[in-house]
Formats: C-alpha cells, sequence, structure tokens
C-alpha cells in the first residue's frame, strides 16, 4: 500500500505541473513523462478517479479534481523545497532532484515546516542575489532559481552551485554585469543575474 | 587515396572560422544543415598528398543537443563519422573550453586539440604546459596562434597521424559541479598561472564599457559605418549604373528597339541590375563591417552596452545586432536573428528589424522629405521611427515572448580582425544573400513591367484610392507606388518622379503629403524579398502576420499623421 501512495502523489505531482504550465493532461502524455506504458496510466487514471481525484473529461482527457489538486499542489511545494535545500548544500541539480522526488513522498507536515524555517533564515542570512554585489566582490553559488533552461546555459558556461565568481563591472543600469568565471570573462543580464543566489566570500 | 574528414568543433569565439580559413583558403563553400536554419561550412584541402574534408561544425560550449547547433554538432559527429575532430580551446579560459573537449573525449572518435590563442594567455600571465595536457586527456595537443597561422601546419600533421587509430572511449564524472571539479584539478596541473598588471583587453574595456565613454564610442562607431557604407555604396552603384548605361547604349539600335529584346531587357536584366546597384554595394561592405566587429571582439561589447535598451522590448543585447542590419537590408537583418536563443526572440527581433528603414527606404526619406523639408525633417523621422519601433517591441514582447531568455554570453579577449578571414566570410554571405534575394528582385521586376505593360497599374490605384486619396490624402496615383513598393521598395522614388511627372516633388506634393507618404512607406510592408526570408525562417503563417500587421499599423500611422499634424499647424 506505501508504494501505492508514492505512485498516487508523483502521477498528482505531474498533472499539477502540466495543469500550471497549462497543458493538457493526456495518458501518452503521463506515460511519456513516467516512462510506463499508456495501458498502467488508463489504469491508475481509473484509480485515482475513483478516489475522487481526476474527473474524466469527454473529448479532453483528465482534469484534476479541487482534492486532486490539492494533493499535487503540496507534493510540488515540498519537492521545491526538498531540492532547494539539497542544493544549498551542495548536491548538484540532477542528483538533487532525484534524491526531492523519493524524499518529498515521506516528508510530513511538521517536516515541511521545519525544513521551511532552516531555509527561510538560511536564506535571509547570506544568499542575495548576483546583482546585489559591487565590482569587485566575490561570491559563492548558492542555488540558481529559475528554469532548466536558463540553468543549463548557466552551466555550459561554469555558473553552478559551489562556483566562485567575481563582479568585475556592473553597466551603467545595474545590469548586465561582467564576471570572472573560471578564468574566463562572462556577462550577464538583469534577468538571469536575479535569478543567482550567491554569499559574499573574501 | 581515400578522402580523410576532419571536423572543426568549439566554443563560439575562439578562432575557429580563422583555422577554418587558413585550412581551407578558396575551396571553401555555406549551405545550411539538411532541415536547419545553421549555416554550414565546408571545404576541402590538400595536405602532403591527402585530400582533407573540412566540415566546420557550429561553435557551441557543450553536445548536449538542447539546442539546434549542439545536435548538428553531436549528429555530425556520431553519424558522420569524422576521422578527426579538431577541437578548438580557447588557452586564455582552458576551463571553460574543456567542458566541451570532456564531452567529445566521451565520443567514439579521434580527437585532437588545437590549444589556441596561447598568445593572449600568455598575455593574462597563462602559461600551459601542451605536453602535460596532452598526458593527461591522452589526446594530441598542438599550441597553435591561428591569427598568425602559427601551429596549423603541426596540426594538421597530428591529425592525420591519429586518423584511422581506436582511441579508447574515456568516462568523465557526470554530475556538472563533479566534472567541473575535475577539469579544475586538470588545469592546475598543466597551467602556471602569474599575476601580470590590466591587459590590453582591460584596459580598452575600461574605456569602451565605461558608462559615458563607451556610449560615445559606440555612437562613433556606428555613425562612421554608416557614413562609409553609404559613401561606398553611392559610389560603387553609381558606377555599375554607368558601365551598364554604356553597355546598353553599344547596343545597335536594330536590336535595342526590338519588342523582343526590350522585354528580356526590362525583365531579366533590369532586376539583375537592381540587384548589382541597390543590394550588392551596400551588403558587401555591410558584411564586411560586421566580421570586423566580430572578429575584433567588439560585438559583445555592443551587445553588453545596449542589453539595458533592449530588455525593455523583451529581447537582449544580443538583438540590437540584427536591428542595427536592418539599416542596411531587412533580408540579412532577418537572417542575423539566428542569434538569438528562443524562436520567439528570433521572430520579435526579425519582426521590428523589418520596420527599420533599410537603405531603400533611406532612399525615400532622404529623396522626399530630406530634400524638400530639409535635413531636420529627414531626422525627424529617423528619430520617431526608432520611437516607434521601440514602442512596439515594448508592447509586442508582452504578446510574443513567452518566456524571456536572458543574455548570457562570453566576453572574448580583443584581437586584431585577420583580413582574409573577414573577406571569405563577408563574401560568402552575399552569396547566400543573392540565392534568396535576387530571383525575388528578379520575378518582382518582371511582374511591375507586366503590369505597366497591360496597363493594369492604373486600375491598382483606383482600385486603393479609398485608402489613399480617402485615409492618407495623398494623390491617387500614388497608390502605385506603395504596391510597387512592396515589391521593390528603392523604385518608389523613382517611381514617383515617373508618376507625377517632376522630381521637383514641391511643385505637386504638399509637405504634409510628402510625410505622410514617407512615413508610410517607411513602415507599411517589408518588400517582397524581405518576405521570402520571413517564410524560410519562420513559416509562412508568421510571414503573413507580419505583412498584414505593417500594412494596417503603417495605414493607421499615415491616417494619424495627415489628420494630427495640421491640428497642431506644423504643416
Amino acid at each position: 500500500m506505501v508504494l501505492e501512495k508514492k505512485e498516487i502523489e508523483e502521477y498528482l505531482e505531474i498533472m499539477y505541473r502540466k495543469k500550471q504550465k497549462g497543458e493538457k493532461i493526456t495518458t501518452t502524455g503521463i506515460a511519456d513523462e513516467l516512462s510506463v506504458s499508456p495501458a498502467s496510466v488508463s489504469e491508475m487514471f481509473k484509480k485515482l478517479e475513483k478516489n475522487g481525484l481526476v474527473r474524466r473529461v469527454p473529448y479532453k482527457g483528465v482534469e484534476l479534481t479541487k482534492k486532486g489538486e490539492e494533493v499535487g499542489k503540496s507534493i510540488l511545494k515540498k519537492h521545491h523545497l526538498l531540492e532547494n535545500f539539497l542544493m544549498l548544500f551542495g548536491l548538484g541539480r540532477r542528483r538533487a532532484h532525484a534524491e526531492a522526488c523519493a524524499l518529498e513522498h515521506a516528508l510530513s507536515k511538521e517536516g515541511e515546516r521545519a525544513f521551511e524555517r532552516a531555509m527561510e533564515s538560511r536564506k535571509n542570512k547570506n544568499a542575495k542575489p548576483l546583482c546585489d554585489l559591487k565590482a569587485g566582490q566575490k561570491g559563492r553559488i548558492l542555488y540558481i532559481a529559475g528554469g532548466m533552461g536558463a540553468r543549463r546555459r548557466m552551466v555550459e558556461l561554469g555558473l553552478l552551485p559551489g562556483t566562485v565568481v567575481k563582479v568585475l563591472r556592473i553597466s551603467q543600469y545595474g545590469c548586465p554585469i561582467e564576471l570572472l568565471v573560471r578564468g574566463a570573462e562572462i556577462a550577464i543580464g538583469r534577468g538571469m543575474a536575479e535569478k543567482v543566489y550567491v554569499e559574499v566570500v573574501e | 587515396m581515400t578522402e580523410l574528414t576532419i571536423a572543426l568543433a568549439g566554443n563560439p569565439n575562439v578562432g575557429k572560422s580563422v583555422i577554418f580559413n587558413q585550412l581551407t583558403g578558396e575551396s571553401q563553400h555555406v549551405g545550411n544543415w539538411p532541415g536547419k536554419t545553421v549555416e554550414k561550412f565546408e571545404g576541402k584541402l590538400n595536405f602532403i598528398g591527402r585530400n582533407i574534408r573540412i566540415v566546420d561544425l557550429p561553435g557551441t560550449y557543450s553536445l548536449s543537443a538542447f539546442s539546434q547547433e549542439e545536435e548538428i554538432a553531436k549528429d555530425f559527429i556520431k553519424k558522420g563519422k569524422p576521422d578527426v575532430v579538431i577541437d578548438i580551446v580557447d588557452a586564455a579560459s582552458l576551463e571553460q573550453s574543456l567542458f566541451l573537449t570532456l564531452q567529445l573525449l566521451e565520443l567514439d572518435v579521434n580527437v585532437v586539440i588545437a590549444l589556441n590563442m596561447i598568445d593572449v594567455a600568455r598575455e593574462k600571465g597563462r602559461e600551459i604546459d601542451a605536453r602535460m595536457l596532452s598526458r593527461l586527456l591522452g589526446v594530441p595537443v598542438v599550441p597553435t596562434i591561428a591569427t598568425q597561422g602559427k601551429g596549423i601546419e603541426n596540426l594538421m600533421i597530428q591529425s592525420i597521424n591519429v586518423a584511422g587509430r581506436k582511441r579508447v572511449k574515456k568516462r568523465f564524472p557526470k554530475d556538472a559541479s563533479k566534472r567541473y571539479e575535475y577539469i579544475h584539478r586538470i588545469v592546475k596541473r598543466c597551467q602556471k598561472e602569474t599575476a601580470v598588471g590590466p591587459t590590453l583587453t582591460e584596459r580598452l574595456d575600461g574605456i569602451l564599457l565605461h558608462k559615458y565613454s563607451g556610449y560615445l564610442f559606440l555612437i562613433m562607431v556606428l555613425l562612421l559605418m554608416f557614413f562609409f557604407i553609404f559613401q561606398l555604396g553611392d559610389a560603387t552603384s553609381s558606377y555599375i549604373e554607368q558601365v551598364v548605361d554604356y553597355f546598353k547604349q553599344s547596343i545597335p539600335p536594330g536590336i535595342s528597339s526590338n519588342a523582343l529584346f526590350l522585354f528580356f531587357w526590362r525583365t531579366i536584366v533590369e532586376g539583375v541590375v537592381a540587384g548589382l546597384t541597390v543590394a550588392i554595394p551596400y551588403i558587401i561592405p555591410f558584411y564586411i563591417f560586421l566580421a570586423i566587429l566580430e572578429d575584433s571582439g567588439y560585438l559583445p561589447r555592443i551587445a553588453f552596452l545596449t542589453d539595458g535598451l533592449m530588455h525593455r522590448m523583451g529581447l537582449h543585447g544580443k538583438a540590437f545586432i540584427p536591428m542595427f542590419l536592418g539599416y542596411g537590408c531587412s533580408v540579412p537583418a532577418c537572417l542575423g536573428c539566428r542569434i538569438m536563443e528562443s524562436e520567439d526572440q528570433q521572430f520579435l527581433t526579425a519582426f521590428l528589424a523589418t520596420m527599420i528603414p533599410c537603405a531603400a527606404r533611406s532612399v525615400i526619406i532622404l529623396g522626399v522629405v530630406g530634400a524638400f523639408l530639409g535635413f531636420q525633417w529627414a531626422a525627424g523621422i529617423y528619430l520617431f521611427n526608432i520611437l516607434v519601433v521601440f514602442l512596439l517591441g515594448f508592447a509586442l514582447s508582452k504578446f510574443i515572448i513567452a518566456k524571456p531568455v536572458g543574455l548570457i554570453m562570453n566576453m572574448p579577449s580583443y584581437k586584431m580582425p585577420n583580413i582574409p578571414s573577414i573577406l571569405r566570410r563577408a563574401l560568402l554571405q552575399v552569396k547566400q544573400y543573392i540565392f534568396i534575394a535576387f530571383p525575388i528582385i528578379i520575378l518582382s521586376t518582371f511582374v511591375i513591367n507586366a503590369l505597366d505593360f497591360f496597363g493594369l497599374l492604373r486600375y491598382i490605384s483606383d482600385f486603393l484610392s479609398p485608402i489613399t486619396v480617402g485615409l492618407l490624402g495623398l494623390p491617387s496615383i500614388l497608390g502605385i507606388t506603395l504596391i510597387v513598393g512592396f515589391l521593390r521598395k528603392e523604385l518608389a522614388v523613382v517611381l514617383l518622379a515617373a508618376l507625377v511627372g517632376t522630381e521637383n516633388f514641391s511643385e505637386v506634393l504638399t509637405p504634409l503629403q510628402m510625410v505622410v507618404f514617407t512615413l508610410v512607406s517607411i513602415f507599411y510592408i517589408p518588400c517582397a524579398a524581405t518576405i521570402a526570408t520571413l517564410v524560410k525562417e519562420f513559416g509562412w503563417k508568421k510571414a503573413a502576420f507580419v505583412t498584414v500587421f505593417e500594412i494596417a499599423f503603417a495605414i493607421a500611422l499615415g491616417t494619424a499623421a495627415y489628420t494630427i499634424l495640421p491640428m497642431f499647424g506644423v504643416l
């Protein structure tokens, strides 16, 4: 039964994610994402429907009910929390994601709050967006908020949690800023620099 | 002798194209990768009796296949089975470059590393032990200074040496941060770093990226470019015209009055001549200047300086370059939008770039408003155009841009541009331009002449008169110039003169009419060649959207000018 709870939550999380992105929820879409057969997805949909978590809409596929949405939302929140927490302490993004996927189902409401408090205090103390640094200051990247696309491009140029960067120059409007990263000069725009959280180092 | 295939891989701005040029010289040709909008450069080389095919892969930072460029590079190495991949590495920022190198070493292919720009590295106080690097990575490492041709021969010798050998694939840590740690350890072992004073690049950046002098310099560079391009273009263009006229006069009158000959002349020859006199004289210097900006390392600085401004339009600094190209011709401007990362941004940039007055539209601004209302009016129209494009960008970005992608780019060291490399690249791009634009220019000339021949132009202008006369307050006959302007914008002024029977427009048009006519001509529609380019890059739906939008917008703007300007009593 434990396995099933985890599976149900995983489904609801993905559906909620899709809903937020404005994507349609289809059997094949979910099957692709979880790498399972479409047959087992429709099997699962039946179970979810019986439990009042989803409802079928003719010609449209499947929709989350209010109850289903709540479960999905809370799991996704736990996921982000755990992921950010693990990345803050030096885990790579992929590893943190996998770890969070496994842990999110076991985390209780109290546990969630504890993590939240830990994150809050951590954030308030040291982390600040890269664009708040002054020219000449150095910072160690704590975590990078924002989508996969931005993060991937930053990784390609050597910007990832743990990296120490030095601000070389700030343009007139505050951003873009020029950084020294792993011996190379890189310019980064405001939108991106806002997503990179660093702590100042000497 | 069997042919060897060597692929060039590397990050952008590491001197890849310079090495490609040195290897292939005259034999290169440019096309597109199948099904992609990325250019494919290929060339041949005969080296110590071996026939070698060189393929220049797109510059990428990784092979993760998230962008078109990365996908192409990865696909070619995996399926194109090159005998050797030369990985061009920036010695001045070795740590960053090696990220791609590790990915290449994980593939089943022979690799030779070109440790390029060791001179720049030295200036930064970085001395790299190539032999040690080679030992650590298990592949040959050849130090090069591509711009001076140093090390290129050795690079080829090493490549031929390893071709056909079986290299054992390597495995590196999967996690990105572990990977960088691994790279860091390699770099520590083979690179000696000594503290040096500020490098030339740092000192130059102190001025060129400065909040005042940087912008001053940028404006000066742009103005100088314009000045040279238009001076040079004008001179070349009138020279070509003279040659053609001379040629036409030397044809015996018996032939030149022949109807068939006239038909042939007016469709095919005039079309080609138009392409030669209008496009080429302006486009060649434009591409040459662009290549100089690119190779010298100033282009990223332009993006840096203009990022704040472009950001307000939902774009980022790199978009400045295609927009700026728009002042030359909209076709290369649309092609230049490929440098933007996401398709939304490419489309918005192209959209806005088509509204920048190209050289042909500048002829209208200068020839009508500039000549008869004075310089300040022409300048006013240019400024007004910039303002409108900016506001439109601001508004359109809200609808078009789904997810804004921020600016992130390398700031390479300044380099002395390599002249042969610049000229070759410019010529290749001109060739590509000719392939797109010339057929359309010829076809357009044919259509205009056919319409004229059958006396259909009148009907068109009558048909359009509710717009031209009713909304815009222009003489009905100007409807023709708007149609012709769609096909060939630069003909609009010539035709205007022919239609009203004088080159002194002030006799037939009121100042208000001149302003309205010019405004509508600038905005109302991209020319046929531009639409063809938009279709090619973005599909017909988006091209149709741009076209319809711009027609409606120009008419609305013209109507507004016609109604509002007299109210303020300016005209």
